[in-house]
């Protein structure tokens, strides 16, 4: 018996050798220069302003050596909950554009909170300089899990030269808008051969909310019960699914990507998208025209979208990887990050010389985020939200599906009122 | 001589030094996880979390109350049933066809069997691209014939079809190589002799063929069969189980649960679950072929 274990050791001491289980040797050199991995999802056209902003903080941090690699949003949403779980991973990586799954995160204990960093003045995360939306977003159970990694308001798209083939001119209110949509949309047959928006209902950054809150109608309240039923939003959602079954303004079922594709070949005349998106639909040759969204008996309302950059728990460069941040979402960086990109920036004593980032930072202080604070919300948008805008707008009756909704929604919040 | 040496000697016999790599592998990378996944599926399990509640059969009664697992064994049970069928069937009559070795049949052969190589994923985006409602080719072709094309991913009553369909031609190949190989070893002389009793070409089929295939049929049946119970990366890549869950598999549903939501315990049960259907229908299936060898 006791060869026997002594051989399985030696079996599995060898393993582990060839494996190379060894740790690696440590350097305490003071002089040494940290390297920190980041990982952020911005293969858009606008992650050459991202770049330019690392190399900016390398050649000022002489110590310190920020590495990004950059990959598409789904990948890093299957590699890093693993990775960042089990004490694996880069340093800092901006989790998902959803600040909602920062709760999943701060649930696998995999984030670092913040708020040692947090002050006034340079070198400092100036929290405070944040937009209130932002720190309610990235803060869970009092603490600071996350800097915003940049800032952004969805804007009206829409194809100048369709609008001009068909006499339109800029919607202003929700009911140009929507008789802008359905003009716009143009059948030969069965066949749409132009449509008049181009709408996605899964993964993207959600646009359908807009349309709820243009008309005073919400998803759910800040104690989580939902308010997704109540009139002003059922009539919101009836009108938009009716546009899209009935007049066909839309395809159904389109991811973000999709919806960028349709826009970007000249099939759709509107979307309604974020700053990443204005380069690209350049690039596509079209007549761009960039109009705030329309309002509606909601007042002027859009959806903020601020993606969150995090620091993992178990990080071996703390200080260093706070310091990146502060420095990211600094003046300095934030003008330069702003004039490049065309976004608005994430502190709101910056203001960008950029004249595109206008109709974005205009849209700043009426701008709402999707399901903000709410621990459950990536349930809530995957297992309600999504499969609601699917099922109306394949057809089925909105008020009924509505109800099912906020029933769904009150369960997963625990909401009883 | 003692015991103690014996039993020493006896574990020093070069046969278990031999197995022993191959032993620890399996040990380590499957017997250990397989073991743990049964035992996080009576925790209430969350990545990270110092402490796992026990709740003991909990997280396999909320299973089976589950309606969105009871809609994933369906489309997996569907998917399976179309898709080994299709494949079986469709690989016998290639290998048919393609029986006799011409130029053209290897041609038509290493085309058949091309998909088999490319992986699941591979083959999943293509696909997608392919079946694109706006930019894709399938449905520009449509429309030069003067159809409009459907929403081949995007539409309720079809994204399922859509994706046995391309799993069926993903397949194919693998059966058709199979059955091709057991077709050469059909000895000429039963068929000679089955020509001479004045068999026509069906019932040469039905009576000489068919029985000599049954290993090869059954082997295809089976690795078919569980490839399919298995389903996740066509739908993860093609329709991320949507439309509104219509092809959500028993393992995309496992992923969403496990992997996006952390809730391991309840992923482990669902794999569990898994495990002895597989376990069950590949019993049967063994079960039945070996009947038929005795008869």
């Amino acid at each position: 018996m006791r060869s026997s274990l002594k051989i399985g050791t030696a079996l599995v001491a060898g393993l582990l050798l060839a494996a190379g289980c060894g740790s690696p040797a440590t350097s305490s050199d003071p002089d040494a220069v940290v390297e920190l991995s980041l990982w952020t999802g911005f293969t858009g056209p606008d992650r050459p302003a991202y770049e330019n902003l690392v190399k900016q903080f390398n050649a000022s941090h002489p110590k310190i050596k920020v590495t990004m690699d950059v990959q598409p949003w789904d990948a890093i949403a299957q590699k890093l909950p693993g990775a960042w779980a089990t004490g694996q991973g880069p340093d800092l990586a901006t989790p998902n554009f959803d600040p909602g799954v920062l709760f999943n995160y701060v649930k696998t204990n995999s984030l670092l909170p913040l708020d040692e960093a947090v002050g006034a003045g340079d070198g400092k995360l100036n929290a405070d300089t944040f937009p209130a939306a932002v720190n309610t977003a990235f803060t869970i159970d009092g603490k600071l899990y996350a800097a915003p990694a940049n800032m952004a308001t969805l804007v009206l798209y829409y194809n100048k030269a369709m609008f001009a083939e068909a006499g339109l001119q800029e919607p202003k209110t929700a009911d140009e808008f929507a008789a802008a949509a359905k003009q716009l949309t143009k059948t030969e047959g069965d066949k749409v051969t132009q449509y008049g928006i181009s709408l996605a209902d899964h993964a993207t950054i959600q646009m359908w909310p807009i349309l709820q809150w243009m008309n005073g109608g919400d998803i759910v309240d800040a104690k989580g019960c939902a308010t997704i039923a109540q009139p002003a939003s059922v009539q919101a959602l009836t009108t938009w699914a009716d546009l899209v079954v009935k007049d066909k303004v839309s395809p159904i079922g389109q991811t973000g990507a999709d919806a960028d594709t349709l826009f970007s070949a000249k099939k759709a005349a509107m979307e309604i998208n974020g700053p990443w998106a204005a380069a690209g639909f350049k690039e596509a040759g079209i007549d761009l025209g960039i109009a705030a969204v329309p309002v509606g008996a909601g007042g002027p309302v859009t959806l903020a979208s601020t993606v969150p950059l995090a620091v993992g728990k178990s990080t071996k460069h703390k200080a260093q990887a706070l310091e990146f941040l502060s420095w990211w979402t600094g003046k300095t960086a934030q003008a330069a990050f702003s004039d490049a990109s065309g976004f608005p920036p994430v502190r709101t004593d910056v203001t960008s010389s950029n004249p595109v980032v206008a109709p974005f930072a205009a849209g700043l202080p009426h701008a709402r985020l999707y399901l903000p604070g709410l621990p459950t919300s990536p349930k809530i948008d995957a297992d309600v939200y999504v499969p609601l805008i699917g099922k109306i707008t394949r057809g089925e009756p909105v008020e009924a599906a509505a109800q099912a909704a906020a029933d769904a929604i009150n369960q997963i919040t625990g909401c009883t009122a | 001589m003692t015991t103690a040496t014996l039993t020493g000697r006896r574990w020093l016999n070069p046969a278990y030094m031999y197995l022993a790599p191959s032993l620890l592998i399996i040990a380590v990378f499957i017997a250990e996880p397989i073991l743990r996944s049964g035992w996080m599926s009576l925790h209430d399990w969350t990545v990270g979390e110092e402490t796992h509640e026990w709740v003991g059969l909990g997280n396999y009664l909320e299973l089976f109350a589950d309606e969105r697992f009871r809609n994933a064994l369906t489309v997996t049970g569907v998917y399976t049933l179309v898709t080994v069928a299709g494949q079986v069937v469709a690989g016998l009559a290639l290998a048919m066809w393609l029986r006799r070795t011409t130029w053209l049949s290897s041609l038509l052969r290493s085309a058949f069997f091309f998909p088999t190589v490319a992986s699941f994923a591979v083959v999943g985006v293509v696909w997608k691209f392919l079946l694109d409602p706006q930019v894709g080719l399938v449905n520009a072709w449509l429309e030069k014939a003067g159809t409009t094309g459907p929403g081949w991913l995007t539409d309720t009553g079809l994204a399922l079809v859509t994706v046995m369909g391309v799993g069926i031609w993903k397949g194919v190949g693998f059966s058709m190589i199979v059955l091709l190989a057991a077709l050469q070893g059909v000895p000429d002389q039963l068929i000679e002799a089955a020509k001479l009793d004045g068999a026509g070409r069906w019932h040469q089929f039905r009576a000489v063929i068919l029985p000599e295939l049954r290993p090869a049929l059954l082997f295809t049946t089976v690795i078919a069969t569980v490839t399919s119970l298995q389903l996740f990366d066509l739908v993860y890549v093609m329709t991320g189980g949507g439309p509104l869950f219509h092809t959500e598999s028993i393992v995309a549903y496992l992923y969403q649960r496990g992997f996006v939501e952390f809730r391991l315990g309840y992923a482990s049960a669902i794999a569990w679950v898994l495990f002895v259907m597989i376990l069950i229908v590949s019993m049967i299936q063994l079960r039945i072929a070996r009947s038929h060898d005795g008869g």
